[in-house]
């Protein structure tokens, strides 16, 4: 019976501190905001570099005329490397036509050429979990040093950018994440603080009645969980009206903007997120405080 | 049922208490008195362990104070009821809700809390008073408030500090009679007061206390 009055308590603090309430919440709203559109962009350059293992590939130019037995030992060593999922050889007769088929109308540039000047090549596909620099970086350098091996290609400053962009995101991502939480906790702590120092006659009083210190907390903490919650739902609704008055707007006019993935299910856990570090921040104040 | 054996007290280099030692049996009404500064008030918080004695063994009901966990206190505390000398009623709460806390912190249920507030009110006659604040309440309504919520949750002993200072000798001796009867429900009660007006002709003992020291005691 003494929870249902302690959500009372904590229900009738809310309005009698509503302007400290408020203030409150309305700054792990912006918080919470702020992890989420952090969240939101790591989220899709994940996406984005998700698809890079699929169309990934290191192009091997092989010597001219190289004997079957040698072309066939080539392909044999390739395929022994574990990071390798598929290894394709294209003659040049075939690379020719793929090339005809990729300029299409404007094929007529390749008309003054007498001789197909496309050597015989390679394309390995990596494995999903191997597509990186450093494996990219090996491989290439492995299959530069078989017989027969003319030239290895690949997008090695493209794929060290993606990469490097990806994981310093994620590092400034984290960071913020981390600090920002810190920084709800310390607001929560901090309401809770004042909260409870606006209240030391009361309980004090409470105290002398014969109160425990569970009596005494349960409020406070349940103060923290409302302005915690409440401040994940208003980020919610900040983000959900992000998503539809300027997202959907802009896909409208710049249709690219349609790549842009909206995770609703990890939106939806903001809330959430709010009453646990809302109930943190409690936690940590009235730990500290001596009564 | 309460038992101080060299019970001593000491803020900073000012003795408050000084080697005192009586005893209270379950169901009495007793009067302390003496002089301001005599150690009145201090000796009832030590029962009601809002202090705990420098020197000096003390027993509540059966609790051995210097044995208790502090865990343990809220749960001495809900034995007793307390009048304050400055009420400590909460302003922005009424009257019906400044009664309940005794019986919320006991976990008591929302219906059984409206019965035994309102037959508390009934007691000190304040229940037509239930939904008014504090503020909107004389002296010694606001007393009759502290009075009801120290008896709702039915404790064994009622502690009761200077209940009278503010009040003209009327309503003064309206709160003693008060008293008196919730004594004869066989709470025991306790007193404190520098009147000597209150417990005249009560039959009532007293123990007198002067610079912190027991200096006797008689039947008022």
């Amino acid at each position: 019976m003494v929870a249902p009055y302690a959500f009372r308590l904590a229900f009738q603090s809310v309005l009698r501190e509503k302007w400290i309430n408020l203030l409150s919440t309305l700054t792990i709203a912006t918080g919470l905001l702020i992890i989420t559109f952090a969240v939101f962009s790591v989220y899709n350059i994940d996406a984005a570099t998700k698809k890079l293992p699929e169309k990934f590939s290191i192009m091997l130019y092989l010597d001219d005329n190289l004997p079957g037995q040698e072309l066939e030992n080539v392909i044999n060593t390739l395929r022994k490397d574990s990071a390798v999922e598929t290894v394709r050889y294209i003659s040049r007769d075939d690379a020719l036509k793929e090339l005809k088929g990729t300029l299409k109308d404007a094929n007529y540039v390749l008309e003054g050429l007498g001789e197909n000047p496309l050597p015989d090549s390679i394309e390995l596909k990596l494995k999903k979990e191997a597509v990186g620099p450093e494996t990219a970086k090996r491989l290439a350098t492995d299959a530069k040093k078989i017989k027969g091996v003319n030239e290895v290609e690949y997008g090695e400053k493209f794929l060290s950018s993606i990469y490097s962009i990806k994981v310093g995101m994620k590092v400034i991502v984290l960071t913020l994440i981390i600090a920002t939480s810190a920084g709800i906790i310390f607001v929560c702590y901090s309401t809770v603080k004042i909260l409870f120092y606006r209240r030391t006659d009361e309980i004090e009083t409470y105290k002398l009645l014969g109160a425990t210190r569970g009596f005494v907390r349960a409020p406070f903490i349940i103060e923290g969980a409302l302005i915690g919650t409440a401040g994940g739902l208003l980020s919610l609704i900040g983000i959900i009206s992000f998503y539809y008055m300027v997202l959907l707007k802009l896909t409208l006019t710049i249709p690219l903007f349609k790549a842009i993935l909206f995770p609703t299910n990890i939106f939806l856990l903001l809330p959430v997120t709010g009453l646990f570090l809302g109930i943190t921040g409690a936690v940590i104040a009235l730990g500290r405080l001596r009564f | 049922m309460i038992y101080f054996h060299n019970v001593s007290k000491h803020y900073d280099n000012q003795t408050a208490l000084r080697n005192i030692n009586f005893s209270i049996e379950k169901g009495e009404m007793v009067f302390i008195t003496g002089p301001s500064g005599s150690g009145k008030t201090t000796l009832l918080k030590l029962i009601y362990l809002a202090e705990k004695p420098d020197e000096g063994d003390i027993s509540i009901a059966g609790w051995e104070i210097n044995k208790l966990r502090e865990s343990s206190i809220p749960a001495l505390r809900r034995n007793i009821g307390v009048v304050f000398q400055d009420y400590r009623l909460l302003g922005n709460r009424n009257v019906f809700e400044n009664v309940s806390i005794a019986l919320r912190i006991r976990g008591v249920n929302d219906k059984e809390v409206k019965t035994r507030v309102l037959d508390s009110l009934k007691t000190v006659n304040l229940r037509q008073r239930a939904d008014s604040y504090p503020k909107a309440l004389s002296g010694g309504e606001q007393q009759r408030v502290v009075i009801a919520r120290a008896i709702v949750a039915e404790p064994t002993v009622v502690l009761a500090d200077e209940p009278t200072g503010n009040l003209d000798p009327d309503t003064a001796s309206g709160i003693i009679r008060l008293f008196k009867e919730i004594n004869l429900k066989g709470i025991t009660i306790i007193v404190a007061t520098h009147n000597r007006e209150l417990f005249r002709n009560t039959g009532k003992r007293v123990i007198r206390l002067d610079s912190g020291n027991l200096i006797g005691e008689e039947v008022g």
